[in-house]
């Protein structure tokens, strides 16, 4: 056993490559959210230029109403990652360092919220926005 | 003796470009997280080639994703292909028979149909239900593809040659459950 352990020492390798998951890894990272988020954003802008965007078969109301089901999806998702953190990485220890994280998380899932209702990328920059703050804040907490 | 001596310091300058030639043609890491379950288990050492060699589908990729992170994940479509992840996927307009997956995506995760750009992939974890891929952030460009697993080389028990899996497609008929797979090389 301890044999086995020792190779293992020696011939681990120096790198790590993730085989990325979030719930039953235990993963966390905001990057999820962050990645729903610039999605977010940038079915707003393409929304906005839905004229140069579609395609030749395609009318403009039919790609913005594809625009406006998919950011309702990414936005509800944008949620669905924010409330994983709040709930499940951050604890009772983190809110004692960080009092404003309440505050933080429901800003920022208002925002999510606000996302579904606009088709603005200014709206969905301030999304991006909230989220770094968060994003900030859980990576100090990983050094501490 | 001085003989003796030199072979001594030829031996170790190529052993030292040996490790040089194979670094850069090589790359080992650790597997960390469950998303390529079942091919891939967290903690497993492999070795990857560098590069993208030709016929790529099918192949785990070692990728940087949008984040920089590295990630492990399998290249499921080509630059210029059309890829639709559903309960199953489609390339091309034709279901991809998949032996190596697990579980089914869920219908969160469900997408239209992504066309391709000429230099992009769409990549894939097999643990359908527990991976953040393509589904997530979309597809990558092929220069975010840094090298392709090649062999397992720990834990002993699993030692061995990481396949490339065939792609095969479901013949197209009306009701397509129990159609016989048809193969294609890729």
């Amino acid at each position: 056993m301890n044999v086995a352990r020792t190779i293992e020492r020696l011939i681990r390798p120096h790198s790590v490559a993730y085989a990325h998951c979030d719930l039953p890894c235990g993963v966390y990272d905001p990057a999820q959210a962050r990645i729903e988020a610039e999605s977010v954003k940038a079915v707003q802008q393409r929304y906005q230029n839905a004229e140069q965007m579609k395609t030749a078969g395609q009318t403009v109301e039919d790609y913005r109403a594809r625009c406006l089901v998919i950011k309702e999806e990414r936005a509800n998702l944008v949620k669905h990652h924010l409330w994983v953190l709040w709930t499940d990485y951050f604890t009772p220890a983190h809110l004692e360092k960080y009092p404003q994280l309440h505050q933080l998380f429901w800003s920022a899932t208002k925002e999510a919220g606000l996302a579904k209702k606009s088709s603005d990328p200014e709206q969905g920059q301030k999304l991006l926005d909230a989220i770094a703050e968060i994003d900030k804040i859980f990576w100090e907490t990983k050094q501490a | 003796m001085a003989r003796r001596m030199l072979l001594a310091v030829g031996a170790c300058a190529a052993f030292v470009a040996a490790l040089r030639v194979a670094r850069r043609a090589f790359l080992a890491v650790e597997v960390a997280g469950e998303s390529m379950l079942p091919t891939l288990r967290p903690g497993e050492f492999i070795l990857l080639r560098r590069g993208l060699p030709a016929g790529a589908a099918g192949r785990i990729a070692f990728v940087r994703g949008p984040d920089g992170r590295p990630l492990l994940k399998r290249i499921i479509g080509l630059p210029g292909e059309s890829v639709r992840v559903g309960d199953h996927v489609e390339l091309n307009g034709r279901e991809l028979v998949e032996d190596y997956v697990l579980g089914t995506s869920p219908a969160a995760d469900f997408r239209g149909v992504n066309q391709l750009g000429p230099h992009e992939v769409f990549l894939l974890g097999d643990n359908r239900v527990a991976s953040t891929d393509s589904r997530h952030f979309g597809p990558l460009p092929v220069s975010r593809v840094e090298a392709v697993a090649w062999v397992r080389y720990w834990p002993p028990g699993r030692v061995g040659r990481i396949a490339r899996p065939r792609r095969r497609f479901r013949a197209p008929t009306p009701a397509s459950s129990g159609a016989t797979p048809t193969l294609e090389g890729a």
